[in-house]
């Protein structure tokens, strides 16, 4: 089977006593690049995950790699005939095998000298060499995902699910790991889907992004286009802070440039720039570390809370010699 | 703070610990310094050597059958379906319910030569006893099949816990590079629950080398049989002491073994959203042969016997008229008992929650104790009663008999109130302090009703516990004290097994209590 080829969900549902988790949501991902999929918990993330690795049998719906179909009414491939790769959130590395022992687990229908060699790249690729021959509980958190990875790739699947991968990692180290290992995703050149909570992640990191929100996919884009430009209130939820403001109680000016005719209007807090138009009554700063908070207040008790980088308050104190 | 301070607070406790481990450590010294000499020469040539090598034979051969039984059926039964699994699920358990010594004496009629199985090919065939061979019950393999069908359980649980809970998640990573079926089991199942299958397989062997009932009514030369015998029969108290050695290393070691291996599992945390593997249809062929092979364990292990135990105790019109004394003496010994080593157990749980030291001590002996076989423990009170030249009489030898209860199952009540107070949150005691509750305020109004479901566990298991204890109570009981274990044995190797029926199935009444309260607790850890 060729790799390139995307991996699609058409119209699938999954039904849990009369609810429907996951309701005709459809979803293409293309191969080179890392689809994130989030959404609140609840959505059906999880759900469609597992219909994608072939571990829960959808209700409706067809669901395909390339022209082979995984799932339809009457068929349904089962998780070890998918070759779709899966990375687990807490890694499920086999306790009794060593780094290399894990990255070979998959390649039994390689001829025998070949499948070490195929291993020993991935592990160099995944920079594991040093770390070859010891045990899971003996590797760092990293080390453990990565290891999870090298596995998932070596055996050439069809396609990579990434189950909240690296929410189990140290914060300092998270957006390193995240980087090397997404960029040993992309290099196989296969449909990747990263389910994650971290909807920050998914903007710097993904290639794409998908929405999911009562079971249907909201929106599916490039990270600047789903951001920028959300088509539901749900999906702008999803992607970072929102907030709500009447229109009526905006200043005159603000009014007339948005030339809007809505009663209501929402905005991202980044929306507001500190400079030398409107005047403003600020009535709170926040410290919220490269961000500060300001709230302004308007009439009628309301207020708009809009985020300015913190240098902006802090200038001298951002730099400094340690 | 000082490393070691012994306030008034911690004198029961240290007493306690002393009174626990004295009996153990008696049978020790006694193995370690009793003569030399010429008799060394005899004891080591014609008792300790082939003795040793006996309890071993069964022991590798229980140990073999175990698994074979246990392991492959709690993975089937863990991540499969067929008609019949979730009654499968506890009723394996089952078995734990019967003392080896009660399976032989069932055993024993079952495939003797006037029993129902030889009849019947004698019956189908037209032959005579001596023109086909039948196996004998009456055999190292014979012992080591008694004590592995009633010991496989608790493989069976510590397999089951392994692949339900451990695994979940690597085995959705195999299946998703390519591995099913038994390449499943051999290549990751199997790897990954072995230290807890050793670990259950080990305690497993640590009760069958405590055995003294079966192997003596079967008439196997075992450690247990040989010290029991070198004592009454031989008058060779030596040769008593060093066999018990012996016995304390094998047992000791397997003790040891098991809680190395339990120290392994729970390394591995899993996500959420992985757990529990959702099992698969088998296909009917093995389906029927899941189903058939788990209905003929349970018919070999549990029901066939029972039911024949019923049906001699039938047809014999056995009567329950002199049952009456022996359940009399086994529930006030029972009670005793169970008062007893419950508090010693409650002591140790509560006084040593805050010191370390203490609670290694106490954790130290109860393991001990527990690990020691009855016949040492009992051996253990002989010596002492000698060497302070009291006699077995009256109300010395009850109390030398409770004194060994207390001993050999302190660590029996300890586990479930220590788990209970586990599960706690371990701030529960400093909130409790900072409002005010303290000692004896503390103890009742915390401590008490927290501990409750623990301790009413605890209560049952001890007093099944010291029910079914038969070779310290043989030992020990004095006159007029013979409890239904002690009588029960008394009739079945007299060849009067029709009498030793009812007592050994009020036996196996009372041993479904704490196994039906387990196997309740396994199916509710398994649903959530």
């Amino acid at each position: 089977m060729p790799d390139h080829q995307s991996l699609m969900a058409d119209g699938v549902s999954r039904i849990f006593s009369g609810r429907a988790v996951v309701d005709q949501a459809s979803l293409s991902l293309a191969p080179g690049e890392v689809t994130a999929l989030i959404g609140p918990s609840g959505a059906g993330k999880s759900t469609l995950l597992r219909m994608f690795a072939g571990r829960e049998r959808p209700d409706q719906g067809v669901m395909r790699a390339g022209d082979v179909v995984l799932s339809d009414p009457s068929r349904f491939v089962p998780v070890e005939k998918r070759r779709i790769g899966l990375v687990f959130q807490d890694f499920a590395l086999f306790p009794h095998l060593t780094v290399l022992g894990n990255v070979m687990f998959g390649l039994q229908s390689v001829a025998k000298p070949e499948r070490e060699t195929r291993a020993q790249a991935w592990i160099d690729r995944l920079g594991l060499t040093h770390r070859r021959d010891a045990y899971p509980h003996h590797l760092s958190g990293g080390e453990q995902q990565r290891t999870a990875i090298a596995r998932a790739l070596a055996p050439e699947p069809v396609a990579i699910l990434l189950d909240e991968p690296f929410s189990g990692l140290d914060p300092t180290m998270r957006d390193q790991v995240r980087q090397s290992a997404l960029e040993a995703v992309r290099s196989a050149n296969i449909p990747a889907l990263l389910v994650t909570h971290d909807a920050n992640a998914a903007l710097v990191h993904a290639d794409k992004i998908a929405v999911i929100g009562n079971g249907t996919i909201r929106q599916t884009g490039a990270p600047e286009e789903v951001y920028r430009a959300p088509n539901s209130l749900s999906v702008a939820r999803a992607l970072g802070p929102i907030h709500r403001v009447k229109t009526r109680l905006l200043p005159e000016a603000w009014q007339s440039a948005l030339k809007t005719s809505a009663d209501t209007l929402w905005y991202r807090p980044e929306a507001f720039q500190i400079g030398t138009g409107e005047a403003c009554t600020v009535s709170r700063i926040q410290m919220a570390g490269p961000i500060t908070e300001i709230a302004l207040d308007l009439e009628d008790s309301a207020e708009i809370l809009a985020a300015s980088p913190a240098a902006r308050f802090t200038q001298a104190s951002a730099w400094k010699s340690l | 703070m000082p490393r070691f301070a012994l306030s008034i607070r911690s004198i029961p406790p240290v007493l306690l610990i002393a009174l626990v481990g004295l009996p153990v450590l008696v049978a020790v010294w006694a193995g370690l310094t009793a003569g030399g000499g010429a008799t060394w020469d005899h004891i080591l040539q014609n008792r300790l050597v082939p003795y040793s090598l006996t309890t071993i034979w069964v022991l590798i051969l229980a140990g073999l059958l175990m698994f074979a039984i246990a392991v492959p059926a709690a993975w089937v039964i863990s991540l499969f379906d067929f008609p019949g699994r979730r009654v499968f699920s506890w009723a394996l358990i089952l078995p734990l319910a019967m003392p080896g010594y009660v399976m032989a004496y069932a055993w024993a009629d079952l495939m003797g030569v006037a029993g129902p199985l030889q009849s019947s090919i004698r019956d189908a065939t037209g032959w005579s006893a001596r023109d086909y061979w039948f196996p004998n019950l009456f055999s190292v393999p014979g012992l080591a099949f008694v004590l592995a069908s009633t010991l496989f359980p608790y493989v069976y649980i510590t397999a089951r816990a392994a692949f339900t809970m451990q695994s979940a998640a690597t085995l959705e990573a195999a299946r998703s590079l390519g591995t099913t079926g038994w390449g499943l089991f051999a290549r990751v199942g199997l790897p990954v629950a072995i230290p807890a299958v050793l670990g259950g397989l080990s305690l497993a062997l640590m009760e069958a080398a405590a055995d003294y009932g079966a192997a003596e009514f079967l008439g196997i030369q075992t450690l247990g049989v040989g010290i029991v015998r070198s004592w009454n029969s031989f008058g060779e108290p030596n040769t008593a002491a060093r066999l018990a050695l012996a016995l304390i290393f094998i047992a000791g070691s397997f003790f040891i073994i098991a809680k190395l291996f339990q120290g392994q599992r729970g390394t591995q945390q899993t996500s959420s959203r992985w757990l529990n593997p959702r099992r698969t249809e088998l296909p009917p062929q093995s389906a029927w042969i899941a189903t058939l092979s788990y209905t003929l364990i349970l018919l070999i292990c549990f029901f066939a016997p029972v039911a024949r135990l019923l049906w001699l105790a039938i047809e014999s019109r056995a009567t329950a008229v002199e049952l009456w004394p022996l359940v009399q003496s086994s529930v006030i010994l029972g009670t005793m008992g169970t008062i007893g080593a419950f508090i010693a157990a409650l002591v140790f749980t509560l006084s040593t929650k805050r010191n370390r030291e203490l609670r290694f001590g106490a954790r130290l002996v109860a393991a001990a104790g527990y690990a020691a076989p009855g016949v040492v423990l009992g051996l253990g009170a002989l010596f002492i009663l000698r060497e302070t030249g009291q006699a077995l009489t009256g109300w010395v030898a009850i109390g030398f008999l409770l004194w060994i209860y207390v001993s050999r199952f302190t660590s029996a009540g300890v586990e479930p109130l220590q788990a209970t107070l586990e599960r706690l949150p371990k701030n529960l005691d400093n909130a409790a302090r900072s409002l005010g509750a303290r000692g004896m305020n503390q103890f009742v109004r915390v401590d008490v009703p927290l501990l409750a479901p623990g301790a009413l566990a605890a209560g049952l298991i001890l007093f099944v516990e010291i029910l079914k204890e038969l070779p310290a109570t043989l030992m020990l009981r004095p006159f007029g004290w013979d409890t239904l274990a002690v009588r029960a044995h008394a009739y079945a190797t007299d060849e009067r097994l029709a009498q030793a029926t009812l007592p050994a199935l009020l036996i196996v009444l009372a041993g479904l209590g704490p196994v039906l309260l387990l196997s309740w607790r396994l199916s509710r850890t398994e649903r959530t």
